[in-house]
Protein backbone atom coordinates (compact mmCIF):
# COMPACT_ATOMS: atom_id res chain seq x y z
CA UNK A 1 0.00 0.00 0.00
CA UNK A 2 2.69 2.35 1.01
CA UNK A 3 4.38 1.07 -2.13
CA UNK A 4 1.54 1.75 -3.78
CA UNK A 5 0.96 5.11 -2.64
CA UNK A 6 4.73 5.89 -3.14
CA UNK A 7 4.38 4.70 -7.06
CA UNK A 8 1.32 6.20 -7.93
CA UNK A 9 2.95 9.68 -8.18
CA UNK A 10 5.43 8.32 -10.16
CA UNK A 11 3.01 6.90 -12.78
CA UNK A 12 0.67 9.85 -12.49
CA UNK A 13 3.97 12.01 -13.10
CA UNK A 14 4.87 9.54 -16.06
CA UNK A 15 1.78 9.26 -17.25
CA UNK A 16 1.55 13.40 -17.43
CA UNK A 17 4.92 13.29 -19.19
CA UNK A 18 3.61 11.22 -21.56
CA UNK A 19 0.37 13.28 -22.10
CA UNK A 20 2.76 16.39 -22.62
CA UNK A 21 4.55 15.22 -24.96
CA UNK A 22 1.70 13.96 -27.21
CA UNK A 23 0.07 17.23 -27.27
CA UNK A 24 3.81 19.24 -27.69
CA UNK A 25 4.07 16.87 -30.71
CA UNK A 26 0.72 17.79 -31.78
CA UNK A 27 1.35 21.76 -30.95
CA UNK A 28 4.46 20.92 -33.42
CA UNK A 29 2.77 19.28 -35.89
CA UNK A 30 0.10 21.84 -36.17
CA UNK A 31 2.36 24.57 -35.83
CA UNK A 32 4.41 22.93 -38.67
CA UNK A 33 1.01 22.72 -40.73
CA UNK A 34 0.64 26.61 -40.41
CA UNK A 35 3.42 27.48 -41.36
CA UNK A 36 3.63 25.39 -44.53
CA UNK A 37 0.38 27.26 -44.84
CA UNK A 38 1.87 30.36 -44.37
CA UNK A 39 4.68 29.63 -46.61
CA UNK A 40 2.32 28.70 -49.63
CA UNK A 41 0.03 32.08 -48.95
CA UNK A 42 3.46 34.10 -49.60
CA UNK A 43 4.49 32.25 -52.69
CA UNK A 44 0.64 33.09 -53.93
CA UNK A 45 1.78 36.37 -53.32
CA UNK A 46 5.17 36.00 -54.82
CA UNK A 47 3.48 34.75 -58.07
CA UNK A 48 1.05 37.48 -58.28
CA UNK A 49 -0.25 38.29 -61.30
CA UNK A 50 0.93 41.67 -62.07
CA UNK A 51 4.20 43.00 -62.47
CA UNK A 52 5.78 46.32 -63.11
CA UNK A 53 8.67 47.65 -64.33
CA UNK A 54 9.97 50.54 -65.87
CA UNK A 55 13.13 52.89 -67.34
CA UNK A 56 14.17 55.95 -67.58
CA UNK A 57 16.31 57.80 -69.38
CA UNK A 58 18.10 61.61 -68.83
CA UNK A 59 20.57 63.68 -70.44
CA UNK A 60 22.09 66.36 -72.33
CA UNK A 61 22.89 66.53 -76.42
CA UNK A 62 24.76 69.68 -78.47
CA UNK A 63 26.07 69.94 -81.64
CA UNK A 64 28.51 72.53 -82.83
CA UNK A 65 26.34 73.81 -85.63
CA UNK A 66 22.28 73.81 -86.51
CA UNK A 67 22.85 70.77 -89.12
CA UNK A 68 20.22 68.56 -87.13
CA UNK A 69 21.43 65.05 -86.90
CA UNK A 70 18.97 63.05 -84.72
CA UNK A 71 17.12 66.83 -84.25
CA UNK A 72 20.37 67.86 -81.87
CA UNK A 73 21.42 71.21 -82.59
CA UNK A 74 23.20 74.17 -80.58
CA UNK A 75 20.21 74.76 -78.69
CA UNK A 76 19.36 71.14 -77.71
CA UNK A 77 17.60 71.25 -74.34
CA UNK A 78 17.89 67.94 -71.44
CA UNK A 79 14.14 67.60 -71.36
CA UNK A 80 14.41 66.27 -75.44
CA UNK A 81 17.05 63.54 -74.12
CA UNK A 82 14.41 62.71 -71.15
CA UNK A 83 11.58 60.15 -70.97
CA UNK A 84 10.44 57.95 -67.86
CA UNK A 85 8.37 54.38 -69.07
CA UNK A 86 6.31 52.41 -66.82
CA UNK A 87 5.02 48.58 -68.07
CA UNK A 88 2.73 46.71 -66.63
CA UNK A 89 2.25 42.99 -66.90
CA UNK A 90 -0.78 41.11 -66.33
CA UNK A 91 -1.23 37.26 -66.34
CA UNK A 92 -4.43 36.69 -67.64
CA UNK A 93 -4.68 33.21 -67.66
CA UNK A 94 -1.27 30.29 -67.08
CA UNK A 95 -1.12 30.94 -71.28
CA UNK A 96 -2.10 34.69 -71.26
CA UNK A 97 -0.80 37.67 -70.72
CA UNK A 98 -1.55 41.46 -71.33
CA UNK A 99 1.21 43.96 -71.57
CA UNK A 100 0.73 48.01 -71.49
CA UNK A 101 3.51 50.27 -71.91
CA UNK A 102 3.16 54.02 -71.29
CA UNK A 103 6.10 56.05 -71.88
CA UNK A 104 6.22 59.95 -71.48
CA UNK A 105 8.82 62.01 -73.34
CA UNK A 106 10.07 65.19 -72.22
CA UNK A 107 10.17 66.40 -75.63
CA UNK A 108 6.47 65.88 -75.66
CA UNK A 109 5.48 67.64 -72.54
CA UNK A 110 5.52 64.06 -70.26
CA UNK A 111 2.26 63.53 -71.99
CA UNK A 112 2.56 59.32 -71.46
CA UNK A 113 1.81 57.57 -74.83
CA UNK A 114 1.02 54.39 -74.97
CA UNK A 115 4.01 52.26 -76.95
CA UNK A 116 2.97 48.76 -76.31
CA UNK A 117 -0.94 47.84 -75.51
CA UNK A 118 -1.32 43.86 -76.70
CA UNK A 119 -2.43 40.27 -75.57
CA UNK A 120 0.04 37.77 -75.50
CA UNK A 121 -0.90 34.06 -75.97
CA UNK A 122 1.35 31.14 -75.89
CA UNK A 123 -0.66 27.62 -76.44
CA UNK A 124 2.65 25.92 -76.81
CA UNK A 125 6.07 26.66 -74.82
CA UNK A 126 7.31 27.37 -78.48
CA UNK A 127 4.55 29.26 -79.91
CA UNK A 128 3.88 32.89 -79.20
CA UNK A 129 0.54 34.68 -80.54
CA UNK A 130 0.42 38.56 -80.31
CA UNK A 131 -2.54 40.98 -80.56
CA UNK A 132 -2.41 44.93 -80.32
CA UNK A 133 0.02 47.54 -80.25
CA UNK A 134 3.64 46.94 -80.93
CA UNK A 135 6.91 47.65 -81.94
CA UNK A 136 7.83 47.12 -85.93
CA UNK A 137 10.36 44.88 -85.81
CA UNK A 138 12.55 46.27 -88.64
CA UNK A 139 15.97 46.23 -86.87
CA UNK A 140 17.78 44.39 -84.20
CA UNK A 141 16.77 46.24 -81.19
CA UNK A 142 13.48 47.69 -82.17
CA UNK A 143 11.79 45.85 -79.93
CA UNK A 144 13.98 47.90 -76.80
CA UNK A 145 14.62 51.03 -79.56
CA UNK A 146 14.09 53.35 -76.45
CA UNK A 147 15.04 51.03 -73.32
CA UNK A 148 18.73 53.12 -73.51
CA UNK A 149 19.97 50.87 -70.35
CA UNK A 150 19.34 47.60 -72.62
CA UNK A 151 21.84 49.20 -75.70
CA UNK A 152 25.28 50.04 -74.89
CA UNK A 153 25.33 52.89 -76.74
CA UNK A 154 23.82 56.61 -76.15
CA UNK A 155 21.37 56.40 -79.28
CA UNK A 156 20.88 53.57 -81.75
CA UNK A 157 22.97 54.16 -85.11
CA UNK A 158 20.83 56.88 -86.51
CA UNK A 159 22.47 56.00 -90.37
CA UNK A 160 20.29 52.54 -89.69
CA UNK A 161 17.47 53.49 -87.22
CA UNK A 162 17.01 57.06 -88.31
CA UNK A 163 15.12 56.73 -91.88
CA UNK A 164 12.52 55.09 -90.91
CA UNK A 165 9.73 57.41 -89.64
CA UNK A 166 7.79 55.23 -87.70
CA UNK A 167 8.10 52.90 -85.01
CA UNK A 168 4.68 50.84 -83.82
CA UNK A 169 2.22 49.39 -85.90
CA UNK A 170 -1.19 47.92 -84.49
CA UNK A 171 -1.64 44.34 -85.76
CA UNK A 172 -1.12 40.75 -84.55
CA UNK A 173 2.06 38.45 -84.80
CA UNK A 174 2.77 35.13 -84.49
CA UNK A 175 6.37 33.48 -83.03
CA UNK A 176 7.80 30.17 -83.44
CA UNK A 177 11.09 29.43 -81.72
CA UNK A 178 12.89 26.25 -82.63
CA UNK A 179 15.22 25.60 -80.23
CA UNK A 180 18.28 23.08 -81.75
CA UNK A 181 20.98 21.68 -79.90
CA UNK A 182 22.76 24.98 -78.09
CA UNK A 183 21.25 27.48 -80.66
CA UNK A 184 17.50 28.62 -81.54
CA UNK A 185 15.72 29.68 -84.87
CA UNK A 186 13.08 32.13 -84.13
CA UNK A 187 10.87 32.91 -87.07
CA UNK A 188 7.74 35.44 -86.66
CA UNK A 189 5.76 37.01 -88.75
CA UNK A 190 3.73 39.94 -88.95
CA UNK A 191 0.64 42.70 -90.28
CA UNK A 192 -0.91 45.33 -89.52
CA UNK A 193 -1.39 49.10 -89.57
CA UNK A 194 0.59 52.43 -88.62
CA UNK A 195 -0.29 56.29 -88.40
CA UNK A 196 2.21 58.19 -87.01
CA UNK A 197 3.13 61.77 -87.23
CA UNK A 198 6.82 62.58 -86.49
CA UNK A 199 9.01 65.31 -86.57
CA UNK A 200 9.75 65.62 -90.25
CA UNK A 201 6.53 63.95 -91.25
CA UNK A 202 3.27 62.59 -91.38
CA UNK A 203 3.15 58.78 -92.37
CA UNK A 204 0.68 55.93 -92.84
CA UNK A 205 1.76 52.37 -93.29
CA UNK A 206 -1.33 50.04 -94.96
CA UNK A 207 -1.50 46.38 -95.05
CA UNK A 208 1.84 45.81 -93.74
CA UNK A 209 3.75 42.31 -93.97
CA UNK A 210 6.92 40.86 -92.96
CA UNK A 211 9.21 38.41 -91.76
CA UNK A 212 11.47 38.45 -89.71
CA UNK A 213 13.99 35.04 -88.67
CA UNK A 214 16.91 34.54 -86.52
CA UNK A 215 19.16 32.45 -85.35
CA UNK A 216 21.38 32.43 -82.30
CA UNK A 217 23.83 29.96 -80.59
CA UNK A 218 24.02 32.85 -77.67
CA UNK A 219 26.94 33.68 -78.92
CA UNK A 220 26.80 34.71 -82.61
CA UNK A 221 22.86 36.17 -83.56
CA UNK A 222 22.14 36.49 -87.14
CA UNK A 223 19.07 37.66 -88.17
CA UNK A 224 16.65 38.52 -91.35
CA UNK A 225 13.90 40.76 -91.87
CA UNK A 226 11.62 41.62 -95.09
CA UNK A 227 8.79 43.98 -94.82
CA UNK A 228 6.25 45.25 -97.50
CA UNK A 229 3.60 47.62 -96.81
CA UNK A 230 1.69 50.76 -98.55
CA UNK A 231 3.07 53.84 -97.54
CA UNK A 232 1.84 57.39 -97.11
CA UNK A 233 3.80 60.42 -96.28
CA UNK A 234 3.18 63.72 -95.91
CA UNK A 235 6.40 65.98 -95.40
CA UNK A 236 5.62 67.98 -93.00
CA UNK A 237 8.14 69.80 -92.42
CA UNK A 238 9.04 70.72 -96.22
CA UNK A 239 5.51 72.81 -95.76
CA UNK A 240 6.99 74.32 -92.66
CA UNK A 241 9.68 75.13 -93.99
CA UNK A 242 8.67 76.93 -97.05
CA UNK A 243 6.28 78.48 -95.14
CA UNK A 244 8.92 79.55 -92.51
CA UNK A 245 10.09 81.52 -96.43
CA UNK A 246 6.84 82.91 -96.58
CA UNK A 247 5.54 80.62 -99.41
CA UNK A 248 3.09 78.07 -99.72
CA UNK A 249 3.37 74.79 -101.29
CA UNK A 250 1.20 74.06 -104.23
CA UNK A 251 -1.36 71.27 -103.50
CA UNK A 252 -0.14 68.34 -102.69
CA UNK A 253 3.25 68.94 -103.39
CA UNK A 254 4.25 67.62 -99.54
CA UNK A 255 3.05 64.53 -100.77
CA UNK A 256 5.88 62.22 -100.84
CA UNK A 257 4.25 59.07 -101.34
CA UNK A 258 0.49 58.29 -101.88
CA UNK A 259 -0.49 54.66 -100.98
CA UNK A 260 3.00 53.85 -103.20
CA UNK A 261 4.73 50.31 -102.35
CA UNK A 262 7.15 50.20 -99.95
CA UNK A 263 9.71 47.57 -98.73
CA UNK A 264 12.17 46.94 -96.13
CA UNK A 265 14.96 44.22 -96.15
CA UNK A 266 17.14 44.52 -93.16
CA UNK A 267 20.34 41.65 -92.46
CA UNK A 268 21.76 42.21 -89.05
CA UNK A 269 25.19 40.14 -86.83
CA UNK A 270 25.66 40.18 -83.61
CA UNK A 271 28.67 38.82 -81.46
CA UNK A 272 28.29 39.14 -77.45
CA UNK A 273 31.02 36.89 -75.38
CA UNK A 274 30.68 38.58 -72.42
CA UNK A 275 33.47 41.25 -73.22
CA UNK A 276 33.24 41.82 -76.66
CA UNK A 277 29.80 43.28 -78.17
CA UNK A 278 30.16 43.70 -82.02
CA UNK A 279 26.96 43.98 -83.72
CA UNK A 280 26.36 45.43 -87.33
CA UNK A 281 23.15 45.76 -89.57
CA UNK A 282 22.61 46.71 -92.90
CA UNK A 283 19.16 47.87 -94.41
CA UNK A 284 17.21 48.96 -97.59
CA UNK A 285 14.45 50.99 -97.84
CA UNK A 286 12.61 50.93 -100.68
CA UNK A 287 9.82 53.34 -101.66
CA UNK A 288 8.36 54.24 -105.11
CA UNK A 289 8.12 57.71 -105.73
CA UNK A 290 9.67 61.32 -104.84
CA UNK A 291 10.88 59.70 -101.49
CA UNK A 292 14.36 58.44 -101.12
CA UNK A 293 15.27 54.83 -101.40
CA UNK A 294 18.08 54.35 -98.59
CA UNK A 295 20.99 51.82 -98.29
CA UNK A 296 22.37 51.98 -94.83
CA UNK A 297 24.77 50.03 -92.74
CA UNK A 298 26.61 50.55 -89.55
CA UNK A 299 29.08 48.54 -87.26
CA UNK A 300 29.54 48.36 -83.66
CA UNK A 301 32.71 47.32 -81.09
CA UNK A 302 32.47 47.42 -78.19
CA UNK A 303 34.80 45.91 -75.05
CA UNK A 304 33.53 45.46 -71.23
CA UNK A 305 36.27 46.66 -69.21
CA UNK A 306 34.60 45.59 -65.44
CA UNK A 307 31.85 48.67 -65.02
CA UNK A 308 33.55 50.62 -68.32
CA UNK A 309 32.53 49.49 -71.99
CA UNK A 310 34.16 51.85 -74.61
CA UNK A 311 32.29 51.84 -77.78
CA UNK A 312 33.00 52.87 -81.57
CA UNK A 313 30.24 52.94 -84.32
CA UNK A 314 30.49 53.40 -87.81
CA UNK A 315 27.43 54.34 -89.75
CA UNK A 316 26.59 55.15 -93.56
CA UNK A 317 23.37 55.74 -94.96
CA UNK A 318 22.90 56.75 -99.06
CA UNK A 319 20.05 57.48 -101.48
CA UNK A 320 19.78 55.10 -104.18
CA UNK A 321 17.51 56.87 -107.08
CA UNK A 322 19.02 60.78 -106.58
CA UNK A 323 17.61 60.09 -110.51
CA UNK A 324 14.50 59.88 -109.59
CA UNK A 325 14.51 63.95 -107.91
CA UNK A 326 16.09 65.80 -110.77
CA UNK A 327 12.46 68.18 -110.69
CA UNK A 328 11.67 70.77 -108.02
CA UNK A 329 8.88 71.35 -105.13
CA UNK A 330 6.15 73.70 -106.58
CA UNK A 331 4.76 76.70 -104.47
CA UNK A 332 1.70 78.52 -105.90
CA UNK A 333 1.93 82.35 -106.69
CA UNK A 334 -0.30 84.47 -107.82
CA UNK A 335 1.25 83.70 -111.05
CA UNK A 336 0.85 80.28 -110.76
CA UNK A 337 2.58 77.46 -109.38
CA UNK A 338 6.46 78.22 -109.94
CA UNK A 339 9.38 75.83 -108.81
CA UNK A 340 11.03 76.86 -104.95
CA UNK A 341 13.27 73.86 -103.91
CA UNK A 342 15.16 70.89 -106.01
CA UNK A 343 13.53 67.71 -104.90
CA UNK A 344 17.26 66.99 -104.25
CA UNK A 345 17.00 68.10 -100.68
CA UNK A 346 15.71 64.30 -100.42
CA UNK A 347 19.18 62.91 -101.66
CA UNK A 348 20.92 61.50 -98.57
CA UNK A 349 24.48 60.89 -98.52
CA UNK A 350 25.97 60.88 -95.05
CA UNK A 351 28.54 59.16 -92.74
CA UNK A 352 28.70 58.37 -89.45
CA UNK A 353 31.31 58.03 -86.22
CA UNK A 354 30.86 57.72 -82.65
CA UNK A 355 33.39 56.93 -79.72
CA UNK A 356 31.58 56.55 -76.36
CA UNK A 357 31.72 54.83 -73.22
CA UNK A 358 29.42 53.35 -71.14
CA UNK A 359 30.04 53.08 -67.39
CA UNK A 360 27.87 50.66 -65.56
CA UNK A 361 27.58 52.72 -61.94
CA UNK A 362 25.64 50.04 -60.16
CA UNK A 363 23.27 47.00 -61.98
CA UNK A 364 19.95 49.39 -63.22
CA UNK A 365 22.03 52.64 -63.32
CA UNK A 366 24.33 53.12 -66.68
CA UNK A 367 26.03 56.72 -67.34
CA UNK A 368 27.24 57.14 -70.99
CA UNK A 369 29.17 59.92 -72.95
CA UNK A 370 29.35 59.74 -76.51
CA UNK A 371 30.69 62.12 -79.58
CA UNK A 372 29.59 61.49 -82.99
CA UNK A 373 31.23 63.08 -86.18
CA UNK A 374 28.62 63.10 -89.24
CA UNK A 375 30.10 64.31 -92.66
CA UNK A 376 30.05 63.04 -96.14
CA UNK A 377 26.92 65.02 -97.35
CA UNK A 378 28.16 65.74 -100.86
CA UNK A 379 26.47 68.65 -101.32
CA UNK A 380 23.49 67.59 -100.38
CA UNK A 381 21.60 68.04 -97.22
CA UNK A 382 22.70 64.07 -95.63
CA UNK A 383 19.22 64.26 -94.88
CA UNK A 384 19.35 66.32 -91.89
CA UNK A 385 18.18 70.33 -91.98
CA UNK A 386 18.77 71.14 -95.61
CA UNK A 387 18.06 74.51 -94.64
CA UNK A 388 20.86 74.87 -92.34
CA UNK A 389 23.52 72.41 -94.26
CA UNK A 390 22.41 73.80 -97.41
CA UNK A 391 22.46 77.28 -96.80
CA UNK A 392 25.92 77.35 -94.22
CA UNK A 393 27.57 75.08 -96.50
CA UNK A 394 28.47 72.71 -93.97
CA UNK A 395 30.02 69.31 -94.66
CA UNK A 396 30.14 67.92 -91.05
CA UNK A 397 28.57 68.52 -87.49
CA UNK A 398 30.22 67.18 -84.61
CA UNK A 399 27.83 65.64 -81.58
CA UNK A 400 28.43 65.54 -77.44
CA UNK A 401 26.38 63.46 -75.43
CA UNK A 402 26.23 62.44 -71.51
CA UNK A 403 23.00 60.46 -70.59
CA UNK A 404 21.79 58.49 -68.19
CA UNK A 405 19.83 55.18 -68.18
CA UNK A 406 17.95 53.63 -66.10
CA UNK A 407 15.55 50.22 -65.48
CA UNK A 408 13.67 49.17 -62.53
CA UNK B 1 52.25 17.35 -34.97
CA UNK B 2 53.05 20.55 -37.05
CA UNK B 3 51.86 17.52 -39.52
CA UNK B 4 48.45 16.89 -37.98
CA UNK B 5 47.99 20.52 -37.77
CA UNK B 6 48.75 21.10 -41.63
CA UNK B 7 46.48 18.47 -42.10
CA UNK B 8 43.99 19.33 -39.79
CA UNK B 9 44.17 22.74 -41.92
CA UNK B 10 43.75 21.15 -45.16
CA UNK B 11 40.93 19.38 -44.32
CA UNK B 12 39.01 22.52 -42.68
CA UNK B 13 39.62 24.20 -45.73
CA UNK B 14 38.57 21.37 -47.93
CA UNK B 15 35.58 21.31 -45.78
CA UNK B 16 34.90 24.75 -46.16
CA UNK B 17 35.03 24.93 -49.80
CA UNK B 18 32.68 21.65 -49.91
CA UNK B 19 30.58 23.74 -47.96
CA UNK B 20 30.48 26.20 -50.38
CA UNK B 21 29.09 24.68 -52.91
CA UNK B 22 26.32 25.49 -54.87
CA UNK B 23 23.52 22.44 -55.78
CA UNK B 24 20.86 22.86 -57.85
CA UNK B 25 17.61 21.85 -56.48
CA UNK B 26 13.98 20.97 -57.45
CA UNK B 27 10.56 20.22 -56.39
CA UNK B 28 10.01 16.73 -55.32
CA UNK B 29 7.74 15.67 -58.31
CA UNK B 30 10.92 16.97 -60.67
CA UNK B 31 12.88 15.57 -62.70
CA UNK B 32 15.95 13.43 -61.15
CA UNK B 33 18.69 14.99 -62.70
CA UNK B 34 19.37 17.70 -65.19
CA UNK B 35 22.66 19.01 -67.31
CA UNK B 36 24.28 22.13 -66.52
CA UNK B 37 23.46 23.63 -69.90
CA UNK B 38 19.84 22.78 -69.27
CA UNK B 39 19.92 24.66 -66.07
CA UNK B 40 21.78 27.71 -68.41
CA UNK B 41 19.14 27.58 -70.54
CA UNK B 42 16.56 28.01 -68.29
CA UNK B 43 18.31 30.40 -66.16
CA UNK B 44 18.87 32.80 -69.48
CA UNK B 45 15.25 32.47 -70.72
CA UNK B 46 16.05 30.48 -73.79
CA UNK B 47 14.11 27.25 -72.46
CA UNK B 48 10.61 27.06 -70.32
CA UNK B 49 11.13 23.25 -70.05
CA UNK B 50 12.54 21.06 -67.30
CA UNK B 51 14.03 17.67 -68.36
CA UNK B 52 10.69 15.59 -67.67
CA UNK B 53 8.73 18.13 -70.23
CA UNK B 54 6.99 20.10 -67.21
CA UNK B 55 6.90 23.97 -67.27
CA UNK B 56 10.34 25.19 -65.36
CA UNK B 57 9.27 27.95 -62.55
CA UNK B 58 13.06 29.20 -61.43
CA UNK B 59 14.07 30.73 -58.68
CA UNK B 60 17.12 32.49 -57.59
CA UNK B 61 18.64 34.18 -54.53
CA UNK B 62 18.76 37.82 -54.29
CA UNK B 63 21.89 39.64 -55.86
CA UNK B 64 25.00 40.17 -54.19
CA UNK B 65 24.53 36.91 -52.05
CA UNK B 66 27.83 34.76 -52.63
CA UNK B 67 26.03 31.34 -53.42
CA UNK B 68 24.13 33.76 -56.20
CA UNK B 69 27.43 34.52 -57.44
CA UNK B 70 28.92 30.98 -57.20
CA UNK B 71 25.55 29.92 -59.24
CA UNK B 72 26.12 32.09 -62.50
CA UNK B 73 29.90 31.73 -61.87
CA UNK B 74 29.35 28.48 -63.00
CA UNK B 75 26.17 27.82 -65.04
CA UNK B 76 25.23 31.40 -66.93
CA UNK B 77 29.10 32.94 -66.92
CA UNK B 78 27.39 36.35 -65.81
CA UNK B 79 27.55 38.79 -63.15
CA UNK B 80 24.91 41.18 -61.74
CA UNK B 81 25.18 43.58 -63.72
CA UNK B 82 25.08 41.42 -66.56
CA UNK B 83 22.22 39.79 -65.35
CA UNK B 84 20.39 43.00 -64.71
CA UNK B 85 21.00 44.50 -68.49
CA UNK B 86 20.19 40.70 -70.05
CA UNK B 87 16.44 41.29 -68.01
CA UNK B 88 15.41 44.37 -69.00
CA UNK B 89 16.25 43.50 -72.45
CA UNK B 90 13.99 40.77 -72.07
CA UNK B 91 11.35 42.35 -69.66
CA UNK B 92 11.17 45.57 -72.25
CA UNK B 93 10.99 42.87 -75.47
CA UNK B 94 7.95 41.24 -74.00
CA UNK B 95 10.25 38.12 -74.08
CA UNK B 96 9.75 37.08 -70.09
CA UNK B 97 10.50 38.58 -66.72
CA UNK B 98 12.76 37.48 -64.35
CA UNK B 99 13.02 34.60 -61.75
CA UNK B 100 11.20 35.59 -58.44
CA UNK B 101 14.00 36.13 -55.65
CA UNK B 102 14.63 34.97 -51.67
CA UNK B 103 16.63 36.22 -49.37
CA UNK B 104 17.85 33.17 -47.64
CA UNK B 105 18.06 29.48 -48.07
CA UNK B 106 15.49 28.90 -46.44
CA UNK B 107 12.66 30.75 -48.12
CA UNK B 108 14.63 29.31 -51.26
CA UNK B 109 13.73 25.90 -49.88
CA UNK B 110 10.45 26.58 -48.73
CA UNK B 111 9.21 27.70 -52.40
CA UNK B 112 10.87 24.99 -54.14
CA UNK B 113 8.94 22.69 -51.80
CA UNK B 114 5.62 23.96 -52.11
CA UNK B 115 5.88 24.81 -55.93
CA UNK B 116 5.66 22.11 -58.32
CA UNK B 117 8.18 22.35 -61.68
CA UNK B 118 10.38 24.92 -59.28
CA UNK B 119 13.87 24.72 -59.92
CA UNK B 120 16.65 26.97 -57.62
CA UNK B 121 20.06 26.46 -55.72
CA UNK B 122 21.23 26.76 -52.23
CA UNK B 123 24.32 25.45 -50.71
CA UNK B 124 24.99 21.89 -50.28
CA UNK B 125 25.25 22.37 -46.35
CA UNK B 126 21.68 23.73 -46.45
CA UNK B 127 19.64 20.64 -48.21
CA UNK B 128 17.34 18.78 -46.46
CA UNK B 129 14.75 16.19 -47.29
CA UNK B 130 12.12 19.21 -48.31
CA UNK B 131 13.84 19.40 -51.72
CA UNK B 132 15.92 17.11 -54.52
CA UNK B 133 18.84 17.58 -55.37
CA UNK B 134 19.02 17.25 -59.81
CA UNK B 135 22.56 18.98 -59.99
CA UNK B 136 26.05 19.26 -58.34
CA UNK B 137 27.69 21.50 -60.91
Amino acid sequence: MTNFLRVTPLALAIAAGSANAQSTEETVARMQQQLSSMQQQLNAVKNDRVRFNGFFSTGIARADNDAGFDGITEETSVADLSLLALQGTFDVTEKSQAVLQLIGRGSEDWDPVVEWAYLSHRPTNNVQLRAGKMRLPLFMYSDSLEVGYSQPWVRPPQSVYGPVAVSSYVGADATHTLNLDGSSLTSQVFAGYTDEEGDISEAEFRNTLGLTLSWTDYLWTVRGVAVTTEVTVDATRLSALAAENGLQLANGQSILADEERGKFYGFGVSYDDGIWQIISEVTRAELDGKFADTDSAYISVARRFGALTPYAVVGWIESQDDDEREGAFLAQTAGGPVPVVPESVLNTSRNEYSLGLRWDVTPGIAIKGDVTHVTGFEDEAGGLNPAFVLAEDDDSTNVYTVKLDAAF
Amino acid sequence: MIKHGIVLLAGLLCSTVLHADVVIIAHSSGPDSITENEVRDIYLNRSQQLPNGNRATAFELTAGTPIRSEFHNKITSRNDAQLKAFWSQQVFTGRGQPPAEFGTAAAMKASVSTTPGSIGYIDESDVDSSVKVILKP
